[in-house]
């Protein structure tokens, strides 16, 4: 028996961020990409893989109810409004699904922090719901949870970043509140600090900037050079999944008793050019989570 | 002149100029005088707007709250106004306290090129019985049909004006002219002009948003404001006096700014090489400090950075690229 069996898997989106995930996916032996979800039959992210998935999709959820038997779980890159009810559809098949939109329904997950912080474990449930945040969050929490392991009495947290206005899909522009939100309820739960604010700036300079995310950390105490290890050891991580994802300036003293850290997230470049690193660290994250999780639930299936 | 309102920006903007030190004792005894102004609304908060006092671009002294709460209970006659960026400010811990605070006027800002991240905040707003406001930052970095398409989508989410700012002081009162008027003679909406006054143009280039038929135009009392200062509130009147019949006093403007004067003697805007340079070039003037700190340490002429910034177009909130762009030049 193979214990190989790809991860057969559906895709809920056809914009930025739901092409990039079919691309990737479908050239990743891991998966294999039963269908392609849009809502328009002349969605030009549909066209692009006529030849390479089985099941286009163009009427939305209702039409990839007739194969659900044939997936284990979905990746959602839709809305944080349209995610609630793809969910409602797929937890009652027992599907467990990646959600890309900022809807703050599913566990937040940043993977390289799932066996460093309790609330982060997988959960041992096939109908699993995993948000993946935001990209601010993706790129923010490995740094923010360096400097606050070595740190006490955190006070405030802020992560700001500034992504290319090109970009930015119309989703994200529509709903930058639920992203500012979603990214401050990541900050909090691995800080444990209720005060948090998040920025974010779009971009339009010529050429694209790369993503930049800069933690700011207020604290009555940090071990800085302690701070400095753990940030290095936790981006060498998060490298194995996002290539792309660099600290450009070490956590420093930037004021009194404020520490800061800036990251850099330049993408992979499957579909979206590299200054996309905002979503190729999200993409990232959710097929780090699809493996990890579809691992765990096999090993438990089989107990 | 009968038509186009005044629009006061020292306490919001002029926040740049004090590194965001307002204090609430400074708003209230510039609001009671401003009350008696027949200026039309005074906008109050963090330079950069509601809920933006951060790390990032400068944490406030004093909440927005408490500077509202202190210019609230100083204007009877005038509106009390303030300036939002979403990204920064979010609806639900920003506007919504703002509303029930009684703010009249709600502008809601972004880039020149990017109106379509204002939707919701401007949906919102308009259907809370408000005014609303659409402001485009940066409005140089556009060409007339764009601006015209970026005008209109703010207009259809439901602002009542479209403000263009001159936000690195680079128009001249021609540009400021035709950019008005592609507006006004398109859409069916009000335009105001808020200028900036890098190349010494401030005050002329709100004149000629006046003359073209501008609804609203912002001015700062000393042209207390980012960089090299806004468009001088006070002359704005004085010179308008010269040429309409005005409603508005010349010298309760002047009490205005005297008290600007008096009070922040040592922060007061100008134009400086480096200002003339970042307006010439067409990069946010508030970048200056940084520009001649850089600039100093590398060896670097300031006009060869300005005019890179502007070559990769640069806008506001960016202060992390300009080491880089920095170094970038050295290596050429």
């Amino acid at each position: 028996m193979s214990v190989t069996k790809p991860i057969r898997i559906a895709i809920i989106g056809t914009g930025n961020i739901g092409t990039d995930l079919c691309y990737r996916m479908l050239r990743d032996s891991r998966f294999k990409v039963v269908a392609l979800v849009g809502r328009r039959s002349d969605s030009p992210g549909l066209n692009i893989f006529k030849d390479e998935v089985d099941h286009l999709v163009s009427n939305g959820i209702e039409g990839l109810v007739p194969f659900l038997k044939d997936i284990d779980g979905a990746f959602d890159a839709t809305s944080a409004f349209d995610h609630k009810n793809h969910w409602d559809i797929l937890a009652k098949s027992q599907k467990w699904v990646m959600d890309l939109t900022p809807s703050k329904i599913g566990l937040p997950l940043v993977p390289v922090l799932m066996n460093k912080i309790p609330v982060m474990s997988l959960q041992n449930n096939i109908s699993s719901n995993y948000s993946m945040v935001t990209c601010g969050g993706q790129s923010s929490a490995p740094i923010l949870y360096a400097i606050a392991s070595a740190s006490s009495g955190i006070r405030e947290v802020e992560v700001s970043s500034s992504i290319a206005a090109l970009s930015a899909g119309p989703a994200t522009r529509l709903n930058i509140d639920q992203y500012i939100e979603s990214t401050e309820g990541l900050s909090a739960l691995i800080s444990g600090c209720d005060k948090v604010k998040t920025v974010l700036v779009l971009n339009p300079a010529e050429p694209p900037v790369m993503m930049r995310t800069t933690v700011n950390i207020s604290v009555d105490f940090c071990d800085l050079e302690q701070a400095k290890v753990s940030a290095l050891n936790v981006v060498a991580e998060v490298q194995r999944y996002v290539p792309g994802y660099e600290i450009v300036v070490e956590p420093h003293l930037q004021s009194l008793n404020t520490i800061s850290a800036t990251v850099k997230v330049t993408g992979a470049g499957y579909v979206l050019p590299e200054y996309a690193g905002n979503l190729d660290i999200i993409n990232s994250a959710a097929v780090e989570t699809a493996v990890l999780h579809s691992a765990t639930y096999r090993s438990v299936s089989k107990k | 002149m009968t038509e186009t309102r005044l629009y006061d920006v020292t306490l919001r903007d002029g926040n740049h100029a004090l590194r965001h030190t307002l204090s609430s004792k400074f708003v209230r005894s510039y609001c009671e005088k401003a009350d008696q102004s027949g200026v039309w609304a005074v906008e109050v908060g963090h330079g950069n707007g509601l809920g933006a006092s951060s790390f990032l671009v400068g944490k406030s002294v004093e909440s927005d709250l408490s500077l509202l709460q202190a210019a609230r209970e100083s204007l009877k006659k005038t509106k009390l106004a303030v300036h939002s960026i979403p990204g920064f400010a979010t609806i639900k811990r920003d506007l919504v306290p703002a509303l029930e605070f009684g703010v009249d006027v709600f502008r809601v800002a972004t880039h020149v090129t990017e109106a379509d991240v204002s939707q919701k905040h401007i949906e919102y707003l308009s259907n809370n019985n408000v005014i609303v406001h659409g402001v485009l930052m940066m409005s140089h970095m556009i060409d007339l049909k764009g601006l015209v398409a970026q005008a209109k989508l703010m207009k259809d989410y439901g602002a009542s004006a479209i403000i263009l700012m001159d936000s690195a002081g680079f128009f001249i009162p021609r540009e400021v002219a035709e950019r008005v008027s592609a507006i006004k003679n398109t859409l069916e909406v009000e335009v105001g002009f808020h200028a900036h006054n890098n190349l010494g143009l401030g005050v002329g280039n709100a004149m000629s948003a006046i003359h073209e038929g501008a609804s609203l135009v912002d001015g700062a009392s000393m042209g207390l404001g980012a960089g090299a200062g806004n468009a001088q509130l006070e002359n704005i009147v004085a010179a308008s006096s010269r040429e309409f019949s005005l409603k508005s006093d010349v010298y309760s403007f002047l009490q205005m700014s005297k008290l600007v004067e008096e009070s922040y003697f040592d922060k007061l805007p100008r134009t400086t090489s480096s200002s003339t340079q970042s307006g010439l070039a067409g990069v946010f003037s508030g970048y200056a400090p940084q520009v001649s700190a850089i600039s100093e340490e590398l060896g670097l002429d300031t006009n060869t950075l300005w005019k890179e910034m502007a070559n990769r177009k640069l806008v506001a909130g960016q202060e992390s690229m300009i080491r880089e762009i920095a170094q970038d030049l050295m290596n050429l």
